[in-house]
Formats: structure tokens, C-alpha cells, sequence
């Protein structure tokens, strides 16, 4: 049983700079008409991020993680898989940690490294849909 | 929530207000019917009161009652319809929109800054309307009827018998069961008796006393006589009266519509209030229960069809029109407004509030004894067996209870009467009490309905309580909007309590719980109260301490849906372009489209069409995300936007596309005409073309060669205004200046397109957009300056592409033309086509859309809009002056701005039997044809090349020097001659001057002069010129740029010459490598007694790999070319007739070479032959390349000593001598081997000739044909000091000495004495001094040296000089001088003679040298003894 997730990572200034759906694997393509409502949703959840802020992780409909820099992962979700979105949020926290080291990637900008799209979606794979 | 007019104690008071009945008889309603009103409307402006009242309240306390406001309704029998009142609200709120010029205010949280209109007045006029329109329930008596008003006219033939048959009327409908509505708060109600009197036609006396019979009968509290229409109608034109029924009727329109349906009575029963509320829900539920997502894009194809909806909007707005237009209370005075004022006090002071009061105190009555007897009974058992607090049962239990009802007279209810009735008296203390008792009754009955209300309003009046003695209870209001929701579904009590609860809340500034009070109440039932909710909602997060933008752009997008959703468009437009203010330029793409999309589509559907076209270029432009096929909409839908948009104004400005992205710093502009294809075997100059790509090194080459040119047609200058000719402009070449275009040749704008979406693009009938300056050059001044802005023919020719299509995620270059007519200054604005879609190929990247575009049916969907894109180039960034390097300046970019000049020459060039690989030396003849294609006679052709020594035309010696047959039938490139076999290893001499080929003159020999038959070329004449080509000497491949340079016979202010440029491309393969030494020859004298002779060894290596199938190569001739010497003869040992050399082989050849007596102007060739024909060397194309050849020796040996003509300066005085010296051993000997080359080819045997220079500059010293490449050591240290002066040296090097006297021994090697005779043996030997140099030099020979060492002592210490052992003389330049000495022996043995020592100095040196060269070569002698 694994529903569907949509993880986002939002930057200082509110703006997506990551993005990435996961489906299981029966559900081959989202319904298009509705991605740009878990935008909608994912950005008004940043309002409750921000609300939350000092307060420890939070764990509802709409999930997300405060991490360091302002930057905040937000992970949408239909079903209830807490150890996995947390240990999924650990993994991507490090990993992006690393790649904002790399000298030639400006903060708060759209990431567009395929190889950490891939690393996302692996462990999208293993902490979330298995 | 966002901010009110009222405050939020009006609003409630003003929310809930005693109801008075009107029964008016039908006269009477004829009366005020004069006015356009009815009775209730007729006063209902003046139902406030401005002056306090008093009461006294159960416990005689006296309470005052401010700003009173009552309501006067019609009395109408049954209850509104759900669709009426939905009806009615959803107009109320489209009616009302935000004003115009509305100053919003902008609220800045973290970093958004947005404009908000704080207050919402549709809300507010929703609200209001929704709380009058409610329909009375049987739980509350808020809404019922206290009194009722009884109107009849004096006018009528009976007015008491009138007033008789009201009160019936009003007692059969509050009475009888035929009636369930309207709802009356007591059974006896108040009746109050109006008499209606119009001034203008009734009798005043009359009336009078039908009042005072009326006084007599109901009292005079109970009575009133009210006059009006005292106004004439005739003169009311020019009284301006204030219309006081303007600001209230609009809202009024459910009793209108009412008042005109049927009259006839619902046959509901009791409970209908209750299945009232159930009922909506259904019908709305089948309405809305389309399944559909909140958010769901509607589908984009049905979108654009609203118009059944415009066009009920546009009735409404008529009928609204219509309703508002006619004029009120025509026929009323200011006096008459003043009496109505009047009558309503009266009625409140004397009937209303005095009723109150009594009914107040007489309920009070009753619940003094009721309690008195069962409830604190019951209460106080309760509290004996319970514990002090009653046990509050949770909501979910008492479920089941909701339908219990009381009857309308239950003493339940009248705890409940009583506290309505203090609440709209304003007695909130009571009220209160009252609300909370009669709360606890209904919850220990658990009628769930009775108890939600009574929390209502005990919440509302704990709130209104002055100073405020207990917090307000919001969980009173939780609970009863719970009950009202959950369990008694009835949503329209549920939306009162949420508007109460959020104003108070607001009011407290808990915006949160409001915002979730409102959100809470958002449904599927209602749009339009969904959608008002949620823009509250969204505006209480706005309006919080620490604003949560973020949730008031999502719940202005859910607002903005609901909004679409019922129907209110413009209020949908408006919350979406609020909402956008947050999502903008965030990278939320998604959202941002479907925004844009809806506000897109919402203002088309309002006729906003420049809106639409904005949003929907937002779209179009960012960087989507969205599948194709939603791309292909939006593309489709932007189309039809636009289309409409410029429908509208057909004679407007082309608009600007968004599509597709135009890249324009890499917009390319080429001059001139497309280059010719080669035509068989002509080839045409590569000159420029828009297909190649830029190459910065090589364009600087350009530059530098026609720096060059200039520099030498100028005479060693290059003019200041000098700009070098670009063919192709683009982002990397210097675009500072405007371009020059010459006039009919076309100019070609390459525009970079670039389509960012996932469907393709198809533009039709593309083209540039230009303005265009007539102005005439020649005459000096300025022409009057035209602008036209769209293509004029005669002008500029402007040439449209067809079709151009941009597949999916394309860039794509389009080449657009133009064709001056006209000089003038043109400036090229932009693009303009029509920008359309491509139908169908949306689907799949399979289907190549290249199949149709030859058909040409990509425009049958027909959408297709004229735009047009401008081309903006910014310059480069200036980084000058420190101004330019803090600030950011950019500079002019006047690529597309070029100056259309005068017709100029145009050269075209074709090469005939250019070859593309030769052997490294290889001489070819090749032809040059040049045309002269333009209507401009050309002149001072000239051609430059950083390679000149790779090519000739020829020297001028060449029309003299015959043809001869055979070069002919061999096609050799050489003039030859036939030798007769004899003259073999002889020298043939001639001679030629290097002036006559053009080179040595100084100047730049890059530069060549094309030999032009009469310097000029006529248009349309074309003229062939040999030209021979010698392969370079490196191996490799070899790009070899010519820079031909022509300029018209004309001068032109702007344009004074042209250029034409070609590449071309040699592959050269290795063939022979040739060494060569000179050493002096030690003979003395030749045939001619010359003293000066040398001999040269030349060593010709084979190093041809024998891959290009070379078989062998012969050494047909060396020649010589010199000032000074020539080749004598050839010294070949081997005595064959010439060398063949088969692959690595090598040979080695002697010559001897003597001085010869020349002029200093010519040189001497002298051609060796070694087959049976001569190649006169003097001649083309040989002599050429050999002085080509030299020159560029030259020019390298220049470098190398301009390296060190500083220190020369330094030791002026000593170089002289030191040059003296030197030149002793320079010789300017130049040799040329040519060669054929046996070549198979195809089984074919070919003949290739080729020659090699060797310059022979010193004596002894090894000369190459190719310089060796020096190996350069693998790491250079850096250094960070500068390189010292190496020192000159200060005498000249014993080598250079040496060679300044040459000196020889002459004797004879063996030498028989008898020593037994004699025994003293003298020999003769004779000292050959000779001067090689051309000076004076005094000579010192002294011949008693002693060698030091021992071991030479042994050697010869017994011989002796004899005579003079030491001479001094002085030799002339090139003297020759022989010394007699004689040797004297007395033993036999071998000796040596070379022990003189001869020391040398220049006549006007002090310094002496020895030349001691010549001694370490031993000179032997044998003396044997007979």
C-alpha cells in the first residue's frame, strides 16, 4: 500500500527550486488537471511552516521539515508513512547539503542536476514507495 | 476579514431590529403607489430613531435605548423561496463591485508587497441582505412580527369599516391555521391604525375627523394620521428633493419580487421551516455535484462560449437600470419626509416600546412563578443529587433529539420570547440571562435546535454587554454553529452565527478562529457564500499580526473558483489577480499558469481583452511545465484572444508577440549576395557566408590583411577613419559603427528563433520590419528624411518567407532579405509575421510535421495573428573610463542600422585548376578568373596573402621571355629551353633584376599587384590570369588566405573600397630536403686567374614517404642566383647525367663557384643542367618564387637582428671593424634545385615539378632548404628579472679572423737532398697571402715562433727560416700577395711547415689579430736523402 507524494524544496524567497512527484508504481502518470494544486497546497503550507517554525517537526495532512538555512522541504502525501517521509527528508537534507556546496551552484536557485534528480527519486523509491 | 463601514455593534444591533407588519387596504397602497414605493418602502428610510428612548425594564429599572432602528415590512403569507433569496444575493453581490479609482492598500509582509482593497463592500452588501431575507423560524423570535401597522386611506368611502377589516385580515392570518407565515412574536399583537391622507387630493376635514373617531375607538396611542403627497406634480421639476429610497431599495428587491408573485399560500405544514433547510441542500446538491475538483481547470475548448451568460448579465444590468431609474417619492415634499420621520417616532414612543415593555414585564411574570414553582424545585434536586455543575452531553449524543419541538405557545419557549425581546430593545444584560437560562432548559430537554440558538445569541449578547462584565463565550458560537451544521442541517442558521461569530472575533482581532470559522462553513451547497466566506477568510489571514500571505493567495484561488464557479466573473477576476500578486515570479509555475489561465479566460469573458492577452502571454512565455496538449490549448485559446483583441481595433499598432523567443544578440546581418556555387572546374572564392561560423582569429586576420592593403594604397598609413570591411556582422564583431551596405546588393538578416514550448510554431508570411531614410550621399547634403514604417517597394525590397515552422523546444534560424533600392539610411526594426499553430501535431514526435508543411495545410486551423517582435541588441558592456568600469554603460549595437551607399564595383573570383594537395616545393600553374559583376567599372586590383611566397601572377619580365613548344606539350609549368648535351655542367648565365618581379623594393611584399591588362575591369568583363603556386615548404595542411582589394573608378565619400576574400586549402606532402655548404675553395686562382673561388656541396635528400605513390625524383637543375658569385661548374664524380632519388635516398652534389663581376642592381643566374632542357631560372614563374623566396629569408633575418640593433648602437666604432670582418665570410649565394617528381597515379605515370631554395649566407656554415624546427626545451623556467645583455663581443671570433686572410703554403711535398753532399738542405717555399676582404689590411708574419710546448718541439725543432723572419705588409682589398721563403733542413725526416704566424689588422685599427686558423693544419714535408 503507498500513495502518492509530491516533494518540493522552497527557498528563501518562497520559490520552488526543486520539485518531484513520486507515484507508485501501479498509478503511471498523475492526473495533469491537478499538479498545480499541490503547488497551491505546498505553498500555502509554507505559511504554516513559518507559523511552526520554532516549534518541533509537525506531522499532519501536509508534512514538512524546518531545515537550516530557511530552506524547507515540504512533502505532500495521501497516506500516513511518517518513518519513511522522515527518514526520506534525513536523506535529501544531506544530500542537499552537498550538492549546495558545489561552488558552481548559486543558493536559491532551480536546481537542475539530473544526478541529483536521481538520487531524489532513489530515495523517493526506497524510503516512500517501498 | 476585511474592514466594514459599521462597526461591529451596528451590525448586530442593525442585524436584528423589532419587525412591524404592514397591512395597507388597497387604496392605500394606490396612494404611496404614487411614489413608485409601497407603504413599507415609503418609510423605511426614516426608521431610525435619532433621539433616545427610555423604558423601564421587569425590576423598573430605567434603560435607555439608543439609535433604534425598527423594520416595517408588507405582510406577506409566505415564506421566501431558496432560489428567490439565492437570487436575490447572487445579484446583490455582482451589483456591487470595487470602485474604480480605489485606492488599495498595499500591506507588505516579509517580502511581498500587495494591493489590497481592504474593505469588501459586496461582502458587506451580502451579508445585510442575507440576514433580512432570512425566513422566520419557529426556534426563535427574533424575525417575528411584534406589531402591525394598519394603512388605509382617508380617501375611501368607509375608512373605519376599512380599518375593521384589516384587523380581521391581520387576526385571520395570525390566527387561523390556513397561514404558517408570516410568524407573529405574540398572540396579541400590537395593531396600530394609520390613516393614510393625501394632501393633494383628499379632503383635509374629512380625514380630520375620521381621525378623531378613530381616536375615540383605539386611543390615541393607538392611531395616527399620516399626511402626504402634499407635492403638486407639475412644479416638482425645478425642487430638487434628496431621494432618500435610492440607498435602500436596491437591496429591497426580494418584497418586490415577492410582492408581485401569486398570492397564493403555501399549503406547508409547520415543520416546513425544518425541511426547508434540507431542501436547498438537495437542489444545490444536485446542482453542484458535477464531481469536479475545487480547482479543476475548466475544459479549455467549452471555454469561450459564455456568451448566453453575457447576455443574461446584460438583462440583469437593464432590469437593474430600469429599477433604479425611475425617480422616488415623486409627489413627497420636505415636509412630507419630515411627517412620515414624525409618524414612525410616534408609533415606536407610544405604541411599539410601550408594548414591548408590557409584554417584557408580563413574561416576566410568568417565569417568576414558573420558576418560583417547578424549575428551582427541579434545579435544586438537581443540584443535591448531581453535584454542583450539570453534566454538558457532548454534541453526538443528543443527535437523535433534533426534531423536537415545542408548540409555538410552550413555556418552554417563553424564557426565550422574553430574551428576543430584550435583545431588540438592547437590554443585553437581560437578554443575556435570559439566553443562558432558557440554554440550559433546552439542553436538559435536548432540543438541539431551540438550544443552538439560544447559545447564538447568549454569545451575541454576552459580547454586546456594555463594558463587557464576561469574556465573550466563543465556544457558545462553536457549539451552535456545530448544532445548526451537523445536526440540524440547516446551513442558512449555521451561516448567520459564522458571519455573527467571525465579526466579533474580528472585532477581537482573532483572525485565525475567524478564518477557521470561516473555512469551517465553505460547502458544495453554495458557491457564492463559499466564495464570500473564503475571500474573508483569506483576508483575515492577511490582516493578522504576522500576515500569512501564503494563505491568502490559496484561499483567494478558492475564493476566486467558487466566485467563477457561481457565476461572478468579475469578482472571480478579481481574486485571482490578487492572488497573483503572490504567486508572481515565484517559479511556482504550475500555479502561476492555471492563474494566468483563469484570469485569461474570466477577462475575455468580460471583454478585458488586453488582460487577457497579457495573462495569456504570461503563459506562453515563461518556462512551462505543462503537457504538450495543455500547451496546445493555451496556445490555441492565447490566439483567439488575440484575434478578438485586434478585431477590435483593426487600424491600431501591430501588437508585440510573446512568440516565439527571439535570441537577438545572435541576430547576424550579412551584406552582399549569397556566395556562387562552384561551377565544374571553377572554383569560387570561399569569401563569407552566413554559414560559417565565427572564427575570432581568423577575422583578425582578415582585419590585419586589410589593414595591410590600406596601409600600402596610403602610403604607409592607415587613415584614421579606417574601418575594416565586415561582411557578417554578428555578437562578436565590432557593431560600433554603422555598417555600410552598398545599394541593390541584398542585405540578410539571420534571426535566431528559438520556440519554448512543446507544440510547434508555424509563422506565415515572415518578414522584416524597416524604416528607411532616403538620403543622397553625393550631393552633400541631406535629402528629405522620409520614415516609412511599413514596406515600400520602391525603396527597400523586403522578401517575406512563406512558411517557417519551429518544431517543439526548436531554435531555429530564419534568413530574412532586403533589397535597398535607395541610398539612404535604413534601419531595421523587427520581425512581422503571423503567428499561428500547427493542428494535429501536437501528438507525437514521430509524425514528422515536415510531411504537411509541403502542403502547406498547417494553416487550415486558420488561428493564426499578425505581430510583430522588435529586435533589440544591446552593445557591449563599456569598461573605458572609470565612469564606464563603476557604472554599467553599454554601448551602441548598430547591426541592423546600415547606411545603404552608392553602387559600387563587385569582383567575383573563380579559380580554375587550383589544386588541393602538392608535393612541399611543388610548382603548378593554376588560372584566376576575375568578374566584374556589378555595373561599376573596378580598378587597382590587388591581392594580399600572409603567404605571398605560396603564390605569383607572374613578374613583368614574363610577356618578354618566349614560350617555348615543349613547356607547352609537357604542360610544364616552367619556361624551358633545349640544351644542346654538351654545355652539361657548364653554367648558362642570364640575369634579371628583382625589381622586375616586384618584390625588394621595400613596402610590404605581401601586397601583389594583379597584373590587370588595363588596370581597369569593366562591368561584366571577366579576364583569366595564370597564376602558378608553389607547394609550401612545411608539410601539413595549409590555409592560405587571399585578400583581393579593388576600388571603384568613382571615389565615394563612404565606401572607398571593396574587398573580396578566399581561403583556400593546401595539403602539402614532404618531398626532398636540401642541404647546402660553401667552404672556400683552397686553389688559388681559376682559369681566369681569379683569385676568389668556393666550392658548394649541396646534399638533396629523398625524404618523401611513398605513400602518395612518388616513385623517384629527379634533380633536373640547380641554379644560382646571386649579386655576387654564380655556379662555375659541376664537379660529379659519379659522372651521371642527373640524380635520381628513390624514397630516403640521398645524394650529394659538388659545384664550384666563382666570383663574378657584376652591377650591385642584378642578379646572376646561373642554371646548371643536368637533363637536356634548361628552365630558365630568370624567368616565371622560378625567379619569382626565388625572390619571393628571399624576400621572406630576409625578412626573417631582419627579426633577428633588430633583436640586437640596440646594443649595436652601443659599440658603433667597434662594429665597424667587426663588420669588416664579417663580411669577409659572408656570401650571398642562393641556390635553387628543381626537381621532377615521377608520380603514379591511377597506373598513370605523372610528371611533377617543383623547385628548393637554399640561401647561402656563410661561408662553412650548413644552410637548409627548410629551417629545422629548433626543439624547444619541455619547460621554460619563468623568470621574473630581465634577461641581461649578453655582452658584444669584443673582438670579432677567431673564426670570423681567420677568415680575414687566407693564407696557403706552396712547396714541394717531398724533397730529395743529398744530404751527404751537403749538408744544409734548402727548400723554396712560397706564402700565398691573399685578402679576402674588401679593405686595406696590414699583415704581420713572423716566422721565428718557437713552439712552446715539447712535444711540438720534437716534432720540427730542426728546421729553420732562412732570410727575413718577419715581414710587415699591407694588402689591398682582394689582393693577392705570394711571400718567397726558404726553409732550411739538416736532417731527413718529415717537418712541418705550418709554423708561421701571421697576424692581420685593419690599416685604421690599433688592434692586431692573429690569424692563427690556418696553423693547426699541419703543412708536411718529407725530405729524404739520396
Amino acid at each position: 500500500m503507498s500513495g502518492s507524494f509530491y516533494f518540493v524544496i522552497v527557498g528563501h524567497h518562497d520559490n520552488p527550486i526543486f520539485e518531484m512527484e513520486f507515484l507508485p508504481p501501479g498509478k503511471v502518470e498523475s492526473k495533469d488537471d491537478h499538479r498545480h494544486l499541490n503547488q497551491f497546497i505546498a505553498h500555502a503550507a509554507l505559511d504554516l511552516v513559518d507559523e511552526n517554525m520554532w516549534l518541533s517537526n509537525l506531522f499532519c495532512d501536509v508534512l514538512f521539515s524546518l531545515i537550516t538555512v530557511h530552506m524547507r522541504f515540504i512533502m505532500l502525501h495521501d497516506v500516513r508513512q511518517e518513518d519513511g517521509i522522515k527518514n526520506f527528508f534525513t536523506d535529501v537534507y544531506e544530500l542537499y547539503i552537498k550538492f549546495a556546496m558545489n561552488p558552481f551552484y548559486e543558493l536559491n536557485t532551480p536546481i537542475r542536476s539530473t544526478a541529483f534528480e536521481r538520487k531524489v527519486q532513489f530515495l523517493g523509491k526506497k524510503h516512500l514507495l517501498s | 476579514m476585511a474592514q466594514c463601514v459599521q462597526s461591529v455593534q451596528e451590525f448586530i444591533q442593525d442585524s436584528f431590529v423589532p419587525l412591524v407588519a404592514a397591512l395597507c387596504s388597497e387604496e392605500a397602497e394606490r396612494l404611496t403607489r404614487r411614489n413608485n414605493l409601497s407603504f413599507a418602502e415609503l418609510v423605511r428610510p426614516f426608521c431610525r430613531l435619532t433621539s433616545e428612548v427610555h423604558m423601564r425594564d421587569p425590576n423598573n429599572q430605567l434603560h435607555i435605548i439608543k439609535n433604534l432602528k425598527i423594520a416595517v415590512n408588507n405582510i406577506i403569507t409566505h415564506p421566501p423561496q431558496p432560489g428567490a433569496i439565492r437570487k436575490l444575493l447572487h445579484d446583490v453581490v455582482s451589483v456591487s463591485q470595487p470602485a474604480e479609482g480605489l485606492v488599495a492598500n498595499v500591506i507588505t509582509a516579509g517580502d511581498y508587497d500587495l494591493n489590497i482593497s481592504a474593505t469588501t463592500p459586496w461582502f458587506e452588501s451580502y451579508r445585510e441582505c442575507f440576514l433580512q431575507s432570512m425566513p422566520a423560524s419557529d426556534h426563535e423570535f427574533l424575525n417575528h412580527y411584534v406589531a402591525c401597522m394598519l394603512v388605509v386611506s382617508s380617501s375611501e368611502p368607509d375608512p373605519v369599516e376599512q380599518f375593521l377589516k384589516l384587523s380581521q385580515e391581520q387576526h385571520r392570518i395570525q390566527h387561523s391555521n390556513e397561514y404558517s407565515y408570516p410568524k407573529w412574536f405574540i398572540p396579541n399583537t400590537l395593531k396600530y391604525y394609520v390613516l393614510l391622507h393625501d394632501v393633494s387630493t383628499g379632503e383635509e376635514q374629512r380625514a380630520d375627523s375620521i381621525y378623531e373617531e378613530m381616536k375615540q375607538r383605539y386611543g390615541t396611542q393607538g392611531c395616527y394620521l399620516l399626511k402626504i403627497n402634499s407635492r403638486v406634480s407639475n412644479r416638482g421639476a425645478d425642487e430638487q428633493i434628496p431621494d432618500p429610497w435610492s440607498q435602500y431599495l436596491q437591496k429591497n428587491t426580494i418584497q418586490n419580487q415577492d410582492s408581485y408573485e401569486d398570492y397564493t399560500v403555501s399549503n406547508k405544514n409547520t415543520d416546513h421551516l425544518i425541511s426547508d433547510g434540507t431542501d436547498t441542500e438537495i437542489k444545490d446538491g444536485l446542482s453542484n455535484n458535477f464531481k469536479t475538483h475545487p480547482l479543476q481547470l475548466d475544459h479549455p475548448s467549452g471555454s469561450l462560449d459564455s456568451t448566453d451568460y453575457m447576455k443574461a448579465s446584460t438583462s440583469l444590468q437593464d432590469s437593474k437600470k430600469s429599477n433604479s431609474g425611475t425617480p422616488h417619492g415623486a409627489c413627497l415634499t420636505l415636509t412630507d419626509h419630515d411627517r412620515i420621520r414624525q409618524f414612525i417616532q410616534e408609533f415606536t414612543f407610544r405604541g411599539l416600546l410601550p408594548h414591548i415593555e408590557k409584554t417584557i414585564r408580563q413574561l416576566n411574570d410568568q417565569l417568576i412563578s414558573r420558576k418560583g414553582l417547578s424549575r428551582s424545585l427541579f434545579f435544586a434536586t438537581k443540584k443535591w443529587f448531581s453535584g454542583s455543575k450539570v453534566p454538558e452531553k457532548s454534541i453526538n449524543e443528543l443527535k437523535n433529539t433534533s426534531g423536537l419541538l415545542y408548540p409555538p405557545e410552550a413555556p418552554e419557549l417563553q424564557i426565550r420570547k422574553m430574551a428576543d425581546l430584550c435583545f431588540l430593545v438592547q437590554h443585553y444584560e437581560l437578554a443575556y440571562s435570559c439566553y443562558h437560562t432558557a440554554k440550559k432548559d433546552f439542553l436538559n430537554d435536548q432540543a438541539m435546535l431551540y438550544a443552538a440558538g439560544a447559545l447564538e445569541m447568549a454569545a451575541v449578547s454576552a459580547f454586546l454587554q456594555p463594558g463587557a462584565p464576561r469574556p465573550y463565550p466563543a465556544h457558545y458560537m462553536e457549539t451552535a454553529i456545530q448544532t445548526y451544521r451537523d445536526i440540524c442541517k440547516n446551513m442558512v442558521l449555521a451561516e448567520r452565527c459564522v458571519l455573527l461569530s467571525a465579526e466579533i472575533l474580528k472585532s477581537q482581532s482573532k483572525y485565525s478562529e475567524a478564518a477557521a470559522l470561516l473555512i469551517r462553513l465553505t460547502s458544495e451547497d453554495s458557491d457564492l457564500r463559499s466564495a464570500l466566506l473564503l475571500e474573508q477568510a483569506a483576508h483575515c489571514f492577511i490582516n493578522m499580526k504576522s500576515p500569512m500571505v501564503r494563505k491568502f493567495a490559496f484561499h483567494m484561488i478558492l475564493a476566486g473558483h467558487r466566485f467563477s464557479k457561481a457565476g461572478q466573473k468579475k469578482h472571480a477576476l478579481r481574486c485571482y489577480c490578487q492572488a497573483m500578486q503572490v504567486y508572481k515570479g515565484k517559479g511556482w509555475s504550475l500555479a502561476e499558469d492555471h492563474i494566468n489561465f483563469t484570469i485569461g479566460r474570466q477577462s475575455f469573458t468580460l471583454r478585458q481583452l488586453d488582460n487577457a492577452v497579457s495573462a495569456f502571454r504570461h503563459i506562453l512565455i515563461n518556462d512551462s511545465k505543462q503537457p504538450p496538449a495543455q500547451q496546445g490549448a493555451f496556445l490555441r485559446e492565447y490566439l483567439y484572444v488575440y484575434k478578438n483583441a485586434t478585431q477590435l481595433s483593426p487600424d491600431g499598432p501591430l501588437p508585440q508577440l510573446p512568440l516565439p523567443y527571439i535570441n537577438s544578440s545572435a541576430t547576424r546581418v550579412f551584406f552582399g549576395h549569397d556566395r556562387r556555387p562552384a561551377e565544374g572546374e571553377k572554383q569560387a572564392a570561399t569569401h563569407v557566408s552566413l554559414d560559417q561560423e565565427y572564427d575570432s582569429e581568423s577575422s583578425q586576420q582578415w582585419k590585419e590583411l586589410e589593414e595591410q592593403i590600406v596601409a600600402v594604397i596610403n602610403k604607409g598609413t592607415v587613415p584614421s577613419n579606417f574601418q575594416p570591411t565586415q561582411f557578417c556582422l554578428n555578437r562578436y564583431s565590432d557593431n560600433s559603427k554603422f555598417p555600410l551596405a552598398v545599394i541593390e546588393e541584398p542585405i540578410t538578416v539571420e534571426v535566431s528563433f528559438r520556440n519554448p514550448l512543446k507544440v510547434p510554431l508555424l509563422l506565415t508570411d515572415l518578414s522584416l520590419l524597416w524604416k528607411f531614410q532616403p538620403k543622397d550621399f553625393s550631393a552633400k547634403h541631406d535629402g528629405e528624411t522620409k520614415e516609412q514604417g511599413t514596406c515600400d517597394e520602391d525603396m527597400v525590397g523586403t522578401e517575406a518567407i512563406a512558411e517557417f515552422l519551429i518544431n517543439s523546444e526548436e531554435t531555429k534560424v530564419a534568413r530574412l532579405k532586403l533589397f535597398p533600392h535607395q541610398t539612404g539610411e535604413l534601419h531595421i526594426l523587427g520581425v512581422v509575421y503571423n503567428l499561428g499553430s500547427v493542428q494535429g501535431a501536437v501528438s507525437l514526435d514521430g509524425i514528422d510535421p515536415s510531411i504537411g508543411l509541403q502542403t502547406g495545410k498547417f494553416v487550415s486551423n486558420g488561428l493564426s495573428v499578425r505581430g510583430r517582435q522588435d529586435l533589440e541588441i544591446q552593445g557591449p558592456r563599456l569598461n573605458n573610463t572609470k565612469e564606464e568600469k563603476t557604472s554599467i554603460k553599454y554601448g551602441p549595437d548598430r547591426r541592423l542600422d546600415p547606411i545603404i551607399t552608392e553602387e559600387m564595383p563587385l569582383l567575383e573570383v573563380f579559380f580554375i585548376n587550383f589544386p588541393t594537395g602538392l608535393l612541399c616545393g611543388e610548382i603548378r600553374k593554376a588560372y584566376v578568373e576575375f568578374v566584374n559583376v556589378s555595373k561599376c567599372p573596378l580598378t587597382a586590383l590587388k591581392v594580399v596573402s600572409k603567404h605571398p611566397e605560396f603564390f605569383t601572377f607572374g613578374g613583368n619580365t614574363a610577356a618578354l621571355t618566349p614560350l617555348s613548344p615543349s613547356a607547352s606539350e609537357n604542360c610544364s609549368a616552367y619556361k624551358t629551353v633545349v640544351t644542346d648535351p654538351t654545355s652539361v655542367r657548364t653554367a648558362l648565365l642570364s640575369s634579371a633584376s628583382s625589381a622586375d618581379f616586384g618584390v625588394g623594393m621595400g613596402g610590404s611584399p605581401e601586397v601583389i599587384q594583379v597584373p590587370l591588362p588595363d588596370a581597369v575591369l569593366l562591368p561584366g568583363a571577366s579576364v583569366q590570369l595564370p597564376m602558378w603556386l608553389r607547394g609550401p615548404d612545411e608539410e601539413g595542411v595549409h590555409e592560405i588566405n587571399f585578400l583581393f582589394y579593388y576600388e571603384s573608378i568613382k571615389k565615394h565619400s563612404k565606401m572607398c573600397h571593396r574587398v573580396l576574400r578566399h581561403t583556400a586549402v593546401i595539403c602539402t606532402s614532404r618531398s626532398l630536403h636540401v642541404r647546402a655548404t660553401v667552404c672556400r675553395s683552397n686553389a688559388l686562382g681559376d682559369e681566369e686567374g681569379r683569385g676568389d673561388n668556393m666550392l658548394l656541396f649541396v646534399d638533396v635528400e629523398n625524404i618523401n614517404t611513398s605513400e602518395t605513390g612518388v616513385k623517384e625524383f629527379h634533380i633536373v637543375q640547380v641554379s644560382s642566383n646571386s649579386k655576387h658569385w654564380k655556379l662555375q661548374k659541376s664537379i660529379n664524380i659519379s659522372g651521371d647525367k642527373d640524380t635520381k632519388l628513390a624514397s630516403r635516398e640521398r645524394a650529394k652534389l659538388c659545384f664550384k663557384a666563382v666570383r663574378c663581376k657584376n652591377s650591385e642592381e642584378n642578379y646572376t643566374f646561373a642554371d646548371i643542367v643536368f637533363g637536356n632542357e634548361q628552365i630558365i631560372s630568370s624567368a616565371s614563374p622560378c625567379a619569382d618564387f626565388f625572390f619571393q623566396s628571399l624576400s621572406s629569408e630576409f625578412k626573417r633575418t631582419q627579426v633577428q637582428s633588430h633583436a640586437h640593433a640596440s646594443q649595436r648602437a652601443m659599440k658603433q666604432s667597434f662594429d665597424e671593424t667587426v663588420r669588416l670582418i664579417q663580411r669577409c665570410s659572408e656570401v650571398d649565394l642562393n641556390i635553387v634545385v628543381l626537381w621532377k617528381a615521377y608520380v603514379v597515379e591511377d597506373s598513370k605515370q605523372l610528371i611533377l615539378e617543383g623547385q628548393h631554395h637554399v640561401a647561402l649566407n656563410t661561408v662553412g656554415k650548413e644552410a637548409f632548404s627548410f629551417p629545422q624546427k629548433q626543439e624547444l626545451p619541455e619547460t621554460v623556467l619563468l623568470k621574473f628579472f630581465r634577461p641581461e645583455n649578453t655582452p658584444v663581443p669584443a673582438r670579432p671570433t677567431p673564426e670570423q679572423l681567420s677568415n680575414l686572410i687566407k693564407t696557403s703554403l706552396h712547396y714541394p711535398e717531398s724533397f730529395n737532398h743529398s744530404f751527404h753532399q751537403k749538408s744544409l738542405c734548402l727548400v723554396p717555399v712560397t706564402l700565398l697571402l691573399s685578402n679576402c676582404s674588401q679593405a686595406v689590411v696590414d699583415v704581420m708574419i713572423d716566422l721565428r715562433h718557437k713552439p712552446t710546448s715539447s712535444e711540438a718541439l720534437e716534432i720540427h725543432g730542426s728546421f729553420t727560416w732562412l732570410g727575413q723572419t718577419q715581414y710587415k705588409l699591407q694588402l689591398k682589398g682582394q689582393e693577392v700577395y705570394s711571400l718567397q721563403l726558404k726553409a732550411c733542413f739538416v736532417h731527413t725526416g718529415v717537418y712541418n711547415l705550418g709554423t708561421p704566424r701571421v697576424f692581420a689588422k685593419l690599416v685604421d685599427q690599433v688592434t692586431l689579430f692573429e690569424t692563427s686558423q690556418q696553423n693547426s693544419m699541419p703543412a708536411l714535408i718529407i725530405i729524404n736523402n739520396i
